[in-house]
Order: structure tokens, then sequence, then C-alpha cells
């Protein structure tokens, strides 16, 4: 039988994007590293929305597009939809700083993205341990972390560092105690998509899209979550669709709701029907997403361990940032693992740095600023109903000829807003959305 | 020492395949490749026994380079060395070539490191010929024993093994000499869960690649097309059986319905088989 001891310089918990970031640099960095995934492959496990962000890819692998990323289409239009109960009014930009090339975000799709991306890793000479789970650490009697236990057997791996990428679910966060209790519902979205297949040139022409090297994402608001805080997203891939919302968990348990329910509802909804008919469901699929924030984040590191990623609740709810979060994450935690291998001392006063290198750049600050937002939807509810409904009646109003004297209209207009809700407290709402979001 | 030799194939997962209604071949596009999983299993009592006499198994298989990925699993689940034959002029091989092949390539790892015992899954799951493995046992002049549902006994020192198979009546127990041939059932072991540092050696290992150029020399008229008799007429999708006739035996009693059933038989000739199976 056998039983030789296993040993690398470091371990990579996990192959999502932080996994195989931190993975990358410390191969370029000369160290032997295990990239352990308990998935069949790479990013099987992972889902999201979505697009991802180029300036974090840049920044490890600065001739991406030469490595034939699997993307789907350039974000060449963003912003935001406002679906009222009976209509819609778009608030997209496309053009100027969209037209960059490469593009500042592309679409793509989970899978395929994070096979890729780990395989960067793997040509850097980080070794992928597919089909295998870590369900705990090895520990000196003093407590440091000195490796990782998996579910296979003789299935110790040795290493003086280990970087901990496990995902949302942050289990080995919590035997480590960087975290002192498990998962909360209310810190936790969930997000449920579909993804539907339609031709190419449908697509570009429902999206108003020159080609398939032109792409849609936009945040829906307004009457996708039932008046409940939540998001929806729409994003054109080649040859599907993405679309879907996230609700907050606590609350999809309270009100007893069905994620596919108000899937359905969604897509059914007279505004969005049309762009999906005809559509074959290719996926359907769902993820929780850390959006506690920067209260909810866990301790970052300790005694020969750093976390990385969802499993450290990197997530910046609003903007839709999580994946580059991540990735550069991987990539300060793996400068911190190089700098301890050259020190030769793995203890937290050398692990500390990666938390000095998060502050320095825009992570931490960013979760800092928004540590309100994650709750503000949910105080503030009238930015899923009201307001969605007083743009769309307006707007219309405004684009209509009524025949009236126009001051008529605009008091009809104004009417439309006070109605729902008083001018003081529609001022309110905007000066504590600012709040939140500049982190006053 | 003990040494097993398990021929595995790679197929499509035929449980989500398609047949493309028109052309009516296989929709290979987007069908993961999986080890036929008769071999799998086969491999898996290879390293079973390998465990237990402290030997050596060797895998080999036939086919294109994207095979490599089903012989690092082999490695995975306990296998010591894998030889994959790739060549183009091996492309478009019937069980008759294939038998072929494999054959001379078993002699030729079989002079130099004697094999003991040689595994067979039952059949693949993609061509379910079952003829492979026992032409390969004729071309070696091996004993064979066909549907093994599990191997009782090997005694190294006697050469003989002693291996239950399968009849559609009743299990026989088999002994025979060694080096011996066996085709498995799924039954023969459990696939296990792959200690870790066999995966970890099976993601760095790289199976040798045997073509025409060497190290075995094969006839050019028997491998390949042109060593293969076998014309496929037409392929297609057999009718969905219709559904029986049913009969509700609350109404029309238990006595009648088996007249019922036994006039059927007999118009339709089937009436003795029916009961030859009954004792």
């Amino acid at each position: 039988m056998n039983s030789e001891r296993i040993e690398f310089d470091a371990v990579v918990v996990g192959a999502g994007l932080a996994g195989a970031a931190a993975a990358m640099v410390m191969a370029r960095g000369g160290l032997n590293v295990a990239l352990v995934e308990r998935g069949q492959k790479p990013g099987g496990k992972n889902y999201f929305g979505g697009a991802i962000y180029t300036h974090a890819i840049a920044e490890l692998v600065p001739d991406f597009m030469d490595r034939r990323p699997p993307f789907e289409r350039p974000v060449t239009e963003a912003g935001f939809w406002f679906l009222a109960r009976d209509g819609l009014t778009r608030m997209t930009v496309q053009g100027g700083e969209l037209n960059a090339d490469p593009a500042d975000a592309y679409i793509t799709l989970r899978a395929n993205f994070d096979a890729w991306w780990a395989q960067q890793a793997q040509e850097a000479g980080a070794l992928l341990i597919p089909k295998t789970t870590v369900v705990d650490f090895l520990r000196k009697q003093t407590g440091e972390v000195v490796g990782v236990v998996t579910d296979r057997p003789q299935g110790e791996i040795h290493a003086p560092v280990v970087i901990i990428c496990e995902g949302v679910n942050n289990l080995l966060a919590q035997k480590l105690g960087l975290i002192d209790h498990d998962l909360e519902p209310a810190t936790l979205a969930l997000a449920f998509k579909q993804v539907i297949s339609l031709p190419m040139e449908t697509i570009n022409a429902r999206f108003g899209l020159q080609d398939e090297h032109h792409g849609l994402a936009a945040s829906v608001l307004g009457d996708v979550s039932l008046g409940l805080p939540g998001m929806g997203f729409v994003y054109t891939n080649k040859g599907s669709i993405s679309i879907g919302l996230g609700m907050m968990l606590d609350q999809l348990a309270e009100y007893r709701l069905r994620p596919y329910d108000i899937l359905q509802r969604y897509l059914d909804h007279p505004a969005i029907a049309p762009l999906v008919q005809g559509g074959q469901l290719l996926e359907y699929g769902g993820h929780l997403i850390p959006e506690g924030g920067y209260h909810a984040m866990p301790k970052l590191y300790t005694d020969g361990a750093m976390i990385a990623g969802d499993a450290a609740a990197m997530v910046n709810a609003l903007h839709w940032e999580g994946t580059n979060m991540a990735i550069i994450a991987g990539k300060l935690a793996a400068e911190t693992a190089l700098e301890a291998h050259s020190r030769g001392d793995f203890t937290a006063r050398v692990m500390s740095r990666y938390e000095d290198r998060l502050g320095e750049g825009f992570i931490l600050k960013d979760l800092k600023q928004y540590r309100g937002f994650s709750r503000f939807l949910e105080t503030h509810p009238q930015f899923m109903d009201v307001y969605p409904n007083f743009l769309n009646d307006s707007l219309g109003q405004f684009f209509s000829a009524y025949g009236k004297p126009k001051k008529e209209l605009f008091n009809g207009m104004l009417g439309a807003l006070t109605n729902r809700r008083s001018l003081i407290r529609a001022a309110g709402d905007i000066v504590s959305m600012a709040r939140s979001v500049m982190g006053w | 020492m003990f040494h097993a030799l398990v021929a595995i194939k790679q197929v499509p997962d035929t449980t989500n395949i398609r047949i493309d209604p028109d052309t009516g071949n296989l929709v290979r596009e987007g069908v993961p490749a999986i080890m036929n999983p008769y071999d799998a299993h086969a491999l898996a009592a290879a390293v079973e026994w390998k465990r237990k006499l402290n030997g050596r198994v060797t895998v080999i298989s036939m086919g294109p380079p994207s095979f490599t990925t089903t012989l690092r699993e082999a490695i995975e689940l306990g296998a010591d060395r894998a030889i994959l034959l790739s060549d183009r002029k091996f492309a478009g091989a019937d069980t008759l070539a294939t038998s072929y092949v494999l054959a001379e390539v078993i002699r030729a790892v079989h002079s130099d490191d004697p094999v003991d015992l040689i595994f067979f899954g039952k059949q693949a799951i993609d061509g379910d010929t079952a003829q492979v493995g026992p032409g390969v046992a004729v071309r070696l002049d091996f004993p064979i024993v066909t549907y093994a549902v599990n191997v009782r006994a090997i005694d190294l020192n006697e050469a003989t093994i002693v291996v239950e198979r399968k009849t559609e009546r009743w299990t026989e127990v088999v002994e025979t000499p060694l080096p011996a041939l066996v085709t498995c059932e799924k039954e023969i072991a459990a696939i296990p869960f792959a200690p870790l540092p066999d995966l970890i050696k099976s993601l760095r290992y790289d199976p040798e690649i045997w073509t025409l150029a060497g190290p075995v020399e094969f006839a050019a008229d028997e491998i390949g097309v042109r060593g293969s008799p076998t014309i496929v007429y037409q392929m297609g999708t057999p009718p969905l059986p219709e559904a029986g006739e049913k009969i509700n035996t609350r109404e029309a009693g238990v006595s009648a319905t088996l007249d019922l059933v036994f006039k059927k038989a007999e118009d339709a000739g089937v009436l003795d088989a029916m009961l030859g199976g009954a004792q």
C-alpha cells in the first residue's frame, strides 16, 4: 500500500476564481502548489449572473485575450431596467468607456470560465487535484495550520501555508475559528437564473445589439422580487440569455417563496416574455451569495492560513462585484504566502500582511464604504415598488399627448409620486441611498 | 509477483446519448466520455487482487489520443502502468481487428513481464458486442471465463484461479489454469474511492503511446478498416415497443386471466418456451 507523505509548499482549497488566482501566483513564484477542488472540474460547482471584470484578470494574465478565454460577449451596454407592473423603463449606457477593447467586462458562463482560469494556474505549474474535498486541517499542537485533510483514503496533504477559497459555504473557516457562527440567512442572497437558448440573430434583434461582439448587462429593479429586496439581471450570451434574480435567503424562507415561482413570474412579465419567447431552457440553477458585506467578514488569517473570495464575504452587491475581488484577494494572499516562504515564517505575524495588502487596494475600502448597503433595500422597499412604477407612469405621461394643458400633466406626474410617497420621504430616500453607497 | 492486465475502452456516456433521427448516427457532441463501466469494475477487481497479492496492474486501450483521460483515470483507480495504442491506421477497427491488435500488444507485454490474469469488461456499452474479450482469448489460446461475478481465489503457486460466473439459471464455479482471461460483470468488484496518493500519481502520469511505428509490429491487412470485414448496413432507432394489453384480474378473475394468457401464448406458438422455464 502507498504510505508516502504528501507534501507541498502550499495548498489552496477550491479552484474557483480566488483559488486558481492564488495558485497561479504562488506557482509562478516557484512554489509547489496543490489546488484542491471538490468538483469534477473547476467551475463545476460555481454559478453567477454574469459578467466578469477584466481589470482583475489582466492583473494576473496580461495577455489574457491571446489565451482564448471562453467569453460569450463583451458588455457594450450596461445599466438599469426599472420594471413597473405593466411596463419597463430602461436606463442603460452604451459606447464611450464600454467600447474599450478589451472590454471592461465580459459576459461568460462560470463552468467554462473557471476551467480556463484554473488552466492558467496549471500552466503556471500548480497541480490541480479534482474530485477531492478538504474536510479539515492538519494542525500543530500549538494550533498552527500545517496542511489539510481530504475526504480520500490516505488523504492528508502537508504544507506550511493553506489558502482557503472554499466559497460561500465556509465550513472550513468555521472549523478554523475564523468565524464563530454558521451561515446566517439574513446575510445571504439566493440568486437563481435560467439560461435560455435563442439564435444569435434573434438575440441581436430583440436586444438591439449590432452583432455577437456586442452584449447587454442589465440590473433589473422593480416588479421582479414581489416588492421584497432583490434585484434581477439580464445578460446576453452568444446564443443564449442568462436571466434571473437574487433575493435575501431569510425573506424567501419567511414568506415561503419558491425561487422557480418567482423566476417564472418574472419571465412571464409582459415586458420580459417577448425577449425570451420561443427560447429553449438550457439550464436552471442557483447559488448563494454572501451579501453581508464588511460586517459579515471572517477574520482573514491565522497561523499558517488565509481566506479569500466568497468564503470571506468579498462581495459588493450593488455593483455585482465579487469575482474581481476574489481574484485580487487570491493574488494578495498568494503574495503573502510567497513572503512567508522567503522569510521562513508562517505565523499570523506574516499572514497579517495579507490584510494590509487588502487594505491598500479597493477591496476593503469598498467593502467598508458599502457596509450599510446590505440591508438598504430591506429598509427601503419603495425602491422595488414605488419608484419603478412612478418612473414608468410619469415618463409614459410625459411622452403622451393628452390634449390638456401641460401644467395639469406635470401636476399629475407629481401626484403619481406623492400619492405613493411624500416628497420629504422621497428626498430622504435619496439621502439614505447616498449614505449607504458613500459609506457616510 | 502477480501481474494483472486490464483492457479498457473509453465510451460515450450512453445514459444521456441521443441518436440523430435523420442520419441514425450517434450525436457525440457534448456527450461526456467515460471509462466503459464494465471495464471500470474489471479494473477494480484487478486492483483488489493486486493489493491482496502485492502485485501490479497494467492497463491497455486502443483509441485516439483523447483516451489518455481514461487511462489516467485507470491509474487513479490503482493501475501501475497504462499503454494506449493510438494510430490513425488503427481507426475503423471492428471486433476482429481490435482483438488482433490487443492480442499482439498483450503478447508483447506478456513476453517482457508475464501476465497471470487478463480482465475485460463483459462488453462495451456503446457497441454491446461482447466479442473482443473472447476474441483475444482465442488468439492468445488462453482459457476464458465470461460473465464473471467473483474471482474467488487466485493460487499463484499452483497457477490456478477459481471464478464464479453468472448464467441465466445459476452461478457456475469454474477452476482454470493461469494465465487466463475473464470478462466481468459489474458485481465483480465495487469501484473504490481512490486514495489521494493514487489520484496525485494519475495527475502526473503520462500513458505510454504505442503506434504502428512500434514497439509491436502489426500485419497491415489485419488492422483498422482493412482488417475489419464487418459492414454496418444501417443504423437507426428501434421503434418503441407498443404498450401491452392490460387485464384487470379483479374484474376478469384470476383463472380466466390465466386461461387467456395460456391461450394467447399457444396462439403465438410460445407456450412451450414459456412453460419450459417453469419448474
